[in-house]
């Protein structure tokens, strides 16, 4: 179980990260093209600005997981240092269960939200709506199911990962 | 208990500073008191409860029951709202009180139900009147000073359009960046409504506006299709006439802004203002016009181009109407 | 009522703050009555980040990333050290004037943190210092960098209330250089108390010219930043895309020392540390609607008018708000649910918004390193795994002096406002 999910955590992690290396370069590349339409081509395109909401709002809910992943997302553990190691583990756990119960609530509504974008213009490379939503959906799915790895690979034995180089 | 409506706008919550909340007023202030205080009207101004875009999914879901929502917000879930964008449709504002409340807001209010379900349309409050546009290299007074100025517009193709056919150039920047985007000269002008150009202090940025008048946009008023369905004939018909009210509202602060030191009388002090002769605005309008006909036919389809036939038709009655005659 | 306590227990047992924020947010909508109310939560969520100027973030993280894999850092530090390194108790200055070199390179307190927690922390230990002083005296530093441009705490504030980012920047500036001066003032005064080692030799002229040159280019990125701005090339978020092109031009063609993996690295990195900060913001726009909706924030804004009209004790009464929720709160949370309510109060008694964006900013810079909840505090003690309430102990010198400054800035009119009216922001 636990190495199954160990495996599984990285495994999924992996495309997360490269999907959303990806999705940051485009990024970058977008904002630049915006500027230098202004100054150099005077195209006057219409959707780098959109495109940047977009672009940016899908590379950050994807790397949710990314930070489950890595623990990255950081608690307070001042009552926890203080109880026994058993009570510890209990919470840790739930609080893990907690964390895939608020994701895959989050997936379910997501799904509608998404749906209901379809219905709707994005004003820009004449899609709806549908495509940008749908961040949350995905990213939400993602997350949960990272939580849910991590929470039989960790057990309740590791609050925050110690990585100093993950917190740059 | 007393029915609850909830009010969501993107406006400020004084009611003598913008015809928003003077509306949301003037319909709470006689709903409440001709239903007897059957009906509490509760206003959430200055996007409290989200966007105005959010607000009408809002109302859709029946969470809030009300909204002020502008055409920008309101394209998305409605694209035919583009055909408002139709460039210097209107020759004074008075038309637009008579297009609005005519057949074609009969008309586009029908149109808007059937597409944005679970709304009811109950009338187009205005919003501070006509678009001017605001520019730091000179005035504006024909075609020739277009060239090459570069203006923001919203994310919006027939905006941006509209200004490419007066020969100038549109790019599309966030509202929060275009203060200090005018500022530093990262873009020289942009164009909005002229209390709009007031409260953001714009005039301190730009050197020149010209009062081209060649956008109007107004609010839609939407209620809750649930709520409204849920209402005893007699409520219906209080709501429907304090929505007529606030939309006269509406227009009387309106005009009432432009003519006070928030509108074109104060920012004459700041700006060089200048008004577009006869001659120009037909060179205007004759530049722009085909443009954006072109792309509401490509656009909008079939059902765009009745609603525009319905849009024109009675432009042309109210444009060349006289007052009391 | 019951939302408030979900959140403090789900913190309590060790909840990251963001996620116990959005349990918090959907109990809410479910104790609505559910329904229609939690369909509002991926909205929520979705418009709480669909704001262009947000981008300014993860770019700044970006420019900041790559800077420091071109061993900036160290440069930084080095440069520091010739000029402070000769005092009694020199690596603790030296760690504060590196802060304010390493501010112009970045835009979240966390990045200093946990760079100098890695590498001076270590260092001063080695030194002779106790480990909870020099965490300390990083935490104290820390908080200059959000402080001096950029800052990505500035474009929140700036793009949520409306106010220019680049006059909130030029703000900056003055009180991050007075936090850097009184924080050393204090060290100064505690060498003895603290047990300070004796003062190193001091550097040549000579060292320091050769250190100088070495790290001119990246002293020059807050420079390029501000000048990209007031140079009308680019609109305050779009700066931070031009950082990012220089330190990328700096680190491929000055000091040639990024590779295209290393890049991907960069970007992966800089996508997650946005994913926990944005989440963060994500859940706090359903909480922020719950509050909105029950008119929380009115009352809350009724309750702080009926206790005075006057301009200072309102002011005060903010900034005593802020730090104290500060206190168990992450402060972009903080800042998305209260400074709407908040900031109509200085609108009320007459604040320039500028003047009143420098205060809600640095109180809640503050809090960054305010136990128990200090997102700095957390990251050093990461890092350097020194306990949390140790460092604290030893903190609060510090945290006084920044306070004073803090209380100075917010009083003084004609000094928080003079470099924004040089520059032609106010
Ligand atoms: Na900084
Ligand atoms: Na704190």
């Amino acid at each position: 179980m636990k190495n199954f999910a160990t495996k599984a955590s990285e495994k999924l992690n992996w495309i997360v990260e490269r999907f959303v290396a990806l999705l940051m370069l485009l990024l970058v590349l977008d904002v630049w093209l915006g500027v230098m339409d202004r100054y150099i081509f005077h195209w006057q395109l219409p959707w780098p600005e959109v495109l940047a909401r977009y672009l940016m709002i899908w590379a950050a809910l994807l790397a949710i997981s990314a930070g489950i992943a890595r623990r990255e997302h950081i608690g307070l553990s001042i009552l926890l240092d203080r109880v026994p190691k058993f009570l510890r583990r209990t919470c840790l756990f739930s609080v893990d269960i907690f964390t895939f119960c608020l994701f895959a609530f989050l997936c379910w509504y997501g799904i509608d939200f998404a749906n209901g974008g379809s219905s709707r213009q994005a004003m820009i490379f004449d899609m709806t709506l549908a495509m940008p939503f749908a961040a949350i959906p995905v990213s939400a799915a993602i997350a949960a199911l990272q939580v849910l790895f991590v929470a039989f690979r960790d057990q309740g034995q590791v609050m925050t990962h110690t990585n100093d180089e993950v917190m740059q | 208990g007393p029915k609850v409506l909830k009010f969501g706008h993107d406006n400020k919550m004084d009611p003598f500073e913008n015809p928003a909340h003077a509306c949301t007023a003037v319909f709470a202030n006689i709903v409440e008191a001709d239903t007897n205080g059957s009906i509490e009207v509760e206003v959430y101004p200055s996007n409290q409860l989200g966007s105005a875009k959010e607000h009408v999914q809002l109302v859709r879901d029946n969470v809030i029951q009300a909204t002020l929502t502008s055409t920008g917000a309101i394209s998305s879930y409605y694209p035919r709202i583009d055909v408002l964008n139709l460039a210097f449709a209107f020759d004074h504002n008075a038309a637009t009180y008579d297009v609005f409340d005519g057949p074609f807001g009969a008309a586009l209010s029908k149109d808007i139900e059937e597409t944005v379900s679970g709304v009811k349309v109950l009338g187009f409050p205005d919003t501070g009147g006509f678009f001017a546009v605001t520019n730091s290299k000179h005035a504006i007074k024909n075609l020739e000073d277009f060239k090459g100025i570069r203006v923001r517009t919203m994310t919006l193709p027939s905006h941006q359009k509209i200004i490419q056919s007066l020969g100038g150039e549109a790019y599309p920047l966030a509202w929060g960046e275009v203060y200090s985007g005018l500022q530093t000269g990262v873009i020289d002008g942009q164009m909005n409504p002229v209390p709009t150009i007031s409260f953001a202090k714009f005039a301190e940025v730009q050197k020149y506006m010209t009062l081209t008048n060649h956008l109007f946009a107004p609010y839609t008023f939407m209620v809750s299709k649930a709520f409204w369905d849920d209402l005893t004939a007699d409520e219906q018909r209080v709501l429907n006439y304090a929505a007529n009210s606030c939309v006269v509202a509406s227009r009387g602060l309106s005009r009432v802004i432009e003519a006070s030191d928030r509108g074109l009388a104060g920012l004459k002090d700041k700006i060089e203002v200048t008004a577009l002769s006869a001659e120009s605005r037909d060179q205007f309008k004759a530049a722009a016009q085909p443009v954006v006909l072109k792309h509401i036919e490509e656009t909008l389809g079939a059902e765009g181009v009745a609603l525009l036939g319905i849009f024109q038709k009675e432009l042309g009655n109210a444009n060349t109407r006289s007052y009391l005659k | 009522m019951i939302v408030g306590i979900a959140f403090v227990v789900l913190v309590l047992i060790g909840m990251p703050i963001g996620f116990a924020l959005g349990l918090a947010g959907v109990l809410g909508l479910i104790d609505m009555g559910g329904g229609s109310f939690l369909a509002l939560a991926p909205s929520r969520m979705f418009n709480g980040l669909n704001i262009f100027p947000f981008l300014a973030m993860p770019f700044f993280i970006l420019a900041g990333e790559i800077m420091n894999h071109t061993g900036i850092t160290h440069r930084l530090v080095s440069l520091a050290q010739t000029l402070v390194g000769h005092f009694r108790g020199g690596l603790a200055h030296t760690n504060m004037l590196a802060s304010v070199f390493f501010a112009g390179l970045t835009g979240a307190a966390t990045a200093d943190a946990a760079a100098f927690g890695k590498t001076l922390v270590p260092a001063m230990v080695k030194r002779g210092y106790s480990r909870d002083y020099a965490c300390a005296v990083t935490a104290a530093g820390s908080i200059i960098g959000p402080t001096i441009p950029p800052s990505g705490l500035m474009v929140v504030y700036g793009s949520l209330m409306g106010v220019s980012i680049g006059g909130l920047f030029a703000a900056g500036i003055l009180p991050g250089l007075l936090i850097c001066f009184v924080c050393m003032v204090v060290i100064a005064i505690g060498v003895k108390a603290n047990n300070l080692p004796e003062a190193d030799k001091r550097a040549s002229f000579r060292e320091f010219l050769t250190i100088f040159k070495s790290s001119i280019l990246a002293l020059f990125m807050p420079v390029i930043i501000l000048g990209g701005i007031l140079g009308g090339i680019v609109t305050p978020t779009e700066a931070a895309s031009i950082a990012v092109a220089y330190a990328l031009f700096i680190g491929v063609f000055v000091y040639r020392s990024i590779s295209v993996p290393d890049f991907i690295g960069m970007l992966i990195r800089t996508a997650r540390i946005t994913g926990v900060i944005f989440v963060i913001i994500a859940f706090a726009a359903i909480l922020g609607w719950w509050l909105s909706f029950n008119r929380i924030p009115q009352e809350l804004a009724q309750a702080i008018v009926s206790i005075s009209d006057n301009k200072y004790i309102i002011i005060a009464l903010i900034i005593g708000m802020l730090l104290a929720v500060g206190m168990v709160m992450d402060i972009t949370a903080i800042l998305i649910l209260l400074a709407p309510v908040l900031v109509p109060l200085t609108e009320q008694v007459g604040l320039n918004p500028i003047h009143a964006g420098i205060i809600f900013v640095l109180a809640l810079n503050i809090s960054l390193m305010t136990p128990p909840v200090g997102a700095c505090l957390f990251v050093l003690s990461s890092v350097t795994g020194e306990k949390l309430e140790k460092i604290a102990a030893k903190l609060w010198p510090f945290l006084i002096a920044e306070v004073a400054i803090l209380f100075i800035f917010a009083f003084w009119e004609d000094l928080a406002l003079a470099l924004p009216r040089m520059l032609g922001f106010a």
